[in-house]
């Protein structure tokens, strides 16, 4: 009796296990790279989970945009010498207000990694000219030791960025700078 | 020695009363630990809520309690003969206020990352709510009723047991994130309260975790307690029925189907169509819960009768006394015609005679001889109370025609 009572507890205690932590497991093992890694100007690899797709490719500035459905990924290399902080700025000041009709940038900064280097990342949410709906995003600002700079720009409707988070943190954090 | 008569509606150990502290249980240390552990986060997170809006989160909890007060009772009192041990019931509010609450916000989130990864993000924010919160939510509220059946199982005598524990556990549950939604998404400031407790509480609160857990608490109940008269497969049948129920009915409440809200309130019109969106998604898993309660409190009626006829043939009560009792509308019936013609002090011992009556069904189930001294000293007391009664003029006018033992 006192057996069979144990083993039920230890299994509602496993049940609760997997309930509160499997989620976690699985959405590590769904995010996996799919298809070929794609570079940008010789500086940065990315990989692209399952279900994004390349969008556009431009040469100037080079860049790639990765989409799925409306969660999307900029990907731009840019000659730069500075710190992280003034590369974020700079890419708010000198890409993203002048195409914005109203442009609000978190003022906190947060330091993250990529791979092996450290970088910052700044929220914002705009009015973009030609867009009907406002836009969420989040500027993660890498310098690399190559005298390139490489920023990532995750976008989304507001409202559905933080569905589109999950993915575009791992192809972040996975993405290889030179 | 007299041995108790087992007649088909009698019920053994009905009246039996455990607390939630089984020390010897596993199942009490597990839970014990699991709601200190847990208990830490949710504290944190009410403090963070008190400083992000000490006036909203104030209120929110006023309010709150304003609610919550009143379905506790009822629900408590709605089982009408043998009430649950106040420690058990208690325990079930902590572990759907604390415990459920905390590990469900983990649970959700990282459930929410598999739907992100499987749909797009327009998917995902149509669907993740309904794709995550019923089966996380429900599954947790559900753990919570399985530790206090294993801490004490002999309490889990009817389905009217299991609608008490999973009423009050998902009670707890809404409370805790109902402030959470108050401070979170209706922005903690008192008029963004109000709005919230207008749209969740006031449209919608009859119909949420309440009514999910109740079922899942029923269908729970069934299983245990129906051990000795209905095979196995039928009772796992009726309880995962039951426990996939709250989850459907979850479901519906969280998905994009037959959603009737407003997406905007600006108007009177919109803030009128609030409770009707709400009782469109509610209604049907609250009509079966309520039809589930009504065939277990039926049941009940059935043992009660069951436990007290004998006493009728021994004379301890009358016939018409066990009328009474059986009919909840016509024993308050019975208090207020008393009232009228005996006065209030006459109206109070009959409802304490009619309560020591359904004592001595409760400790007829318990003992194991017709002539057991608890039983015995039952029997006399609800003489003297009758008695008692008997000699306020005009007060028990059914007594004079029924012979007293």
């Amino acid at each position: 009796m006192r057996y069979r009572s144990v083993l039920a507890t230890i299994c509602v205690l496993a049940l609760t296990v997997v309930v509160v932590f499997g989620g976690y497991v699985v959405a590590a093992a769904l995010s996996q790279p799919a298809g070929p890694p794609i570079t940008v100007a010789g500086i940065v690899r990315v990989s692209p989970l399952s279900g994004w797709e390349v969008a556009e490719r431009s040469a100037e500035p080079p860049s790639v945009r990765l989409t799925r459905g409306s969660g999307n990924l900029d990907v731009f290399v840019f000659p730069f010498t500075g710190t992280p902080v003034e590369l974020a700025t700079e890419y708010v000041e000198q890409v993203l207000r002048p195409q914005a009709d109203r442009l609000e940038v978190s003022r906190r900064v947060q330091l993250v990694r990529v791979g092996s280097r450290s970088g910052v990342r700044v929220a914002y949410i705009g009015l973009f000219r030609g867009v009907q709906f406002q836009i969420e995003g989040q500027v993660t600002a890498v310098v690399s030791s190559s005298g390139g700079a490489v920023v990532f720009d995750g976008w989304a409707p507001a409202g559905l960025l933080q569905y589109a988070t999950g993915d575009l943190k791992t192809m972040i954090d996975m993405a290889v700078i030179r | 020695m007299g041995t108790m008569e087992s007649s088909p509606g009698f019920r053994r150990g009905w009246g039996r009363q455990t607390s939630l502290f089984q020390i010897r249980r596993p199942a009490f240390w597990a839970y014990a630990v699991v709601v200190a552990g847990t208990g830490v986060f949710a504290v944190g997170a009410q403090s963070a809520f008190r400083q992000i809006s000490p006036s909203g989160w104030a209120l929110s909890w006023f309010l709150l309690a304003l609610y919550a007060l009143p379905v506790f009772l009822a629900v408590y009192f709605l089982d009408l003969y043998e009430r649950e041990p106040l420690s058990l019931v208690l325990g079930a509010v902590v572990w759907g206020a604390v415990a459920a609450t905390t590990l469900a916000g983990i649970g959700n989130q990282g459930w929410g990352l598999v739907v992100a990864r499987i749909g797009t993000p327009e998917f995902a924010a149509r669907w993740t709510a309904a794709l995550t919160a019923p089966f996380v939510e429900e599954t947790l509220k559900a753990v919570g009723l399985v530790l206090l059946v294993l801490i004490a199982s002999e309490e889990w005598d009817d389905v009217m047991d299991g609608f008490v524990y999973g009423a009050v556990c998902g009670l707890g549950f809404a409370v805790v994130e109902d402030v959470f939604y108050f401070i979170a998404v209706f922005g903690g400031s008192p008029g963004g309260v109000l709005a919230g407790f207008y749209v969740r509480v006031v449209s919608s609160g009859l119909y949420g975790h309440v009514v999910y857990t109740a079922l899942s608490g029923m269908g729970m109940a069934y299983f245990v307690s129906r051990a000795d008269e209905v095979p196995r497969r039928r009772r796992v049948l009726v309880a995962g029925g039951l426990f996939l129920a709250a989850v459907a009915g979850h479901f519906l409440w969280d998905s994009p189907w037959l959603d009737l809200f407003p997406s905007r309130v600006e108007s009177l019109r919109d803030w009128l169509l609030i409770p009707v969106a709400a009782t469109v998604k509610g209604v049907p898993l609250l009509a079966l819960a309520v039809v589930g309660v009504t065939l277990a409190r039926r049941r009940e009626r059935g043992w009660l009768e069951g436990a007290l006829r004998s006493e009728v043939e021994r004379g301890t009560l009358s016939a018409v006394e066990l009328g009474l009792l059986l009919d909840p509308a016509a024993r308050r019936r019975s208090r207020r015609d008393v009232r009228a013609r005996a006065g209030a002090g006459a109206a109070r011992l009959v409802k304490r005679l009619q309560k020591e009556q359904v004592n001595l069904a409760m400790i007829r189930t318990r003992v194991e001889t017709d002539d057991d001294p608890d039983l015995e000293r039952q029997r006399q007391y609800c003489r003297s109370l009758r008695d008692a009664l008997m000699a306020i003029p005009g007060a028990v006018p059914w007594a004079g025609r029924t012979q007293v033992g």
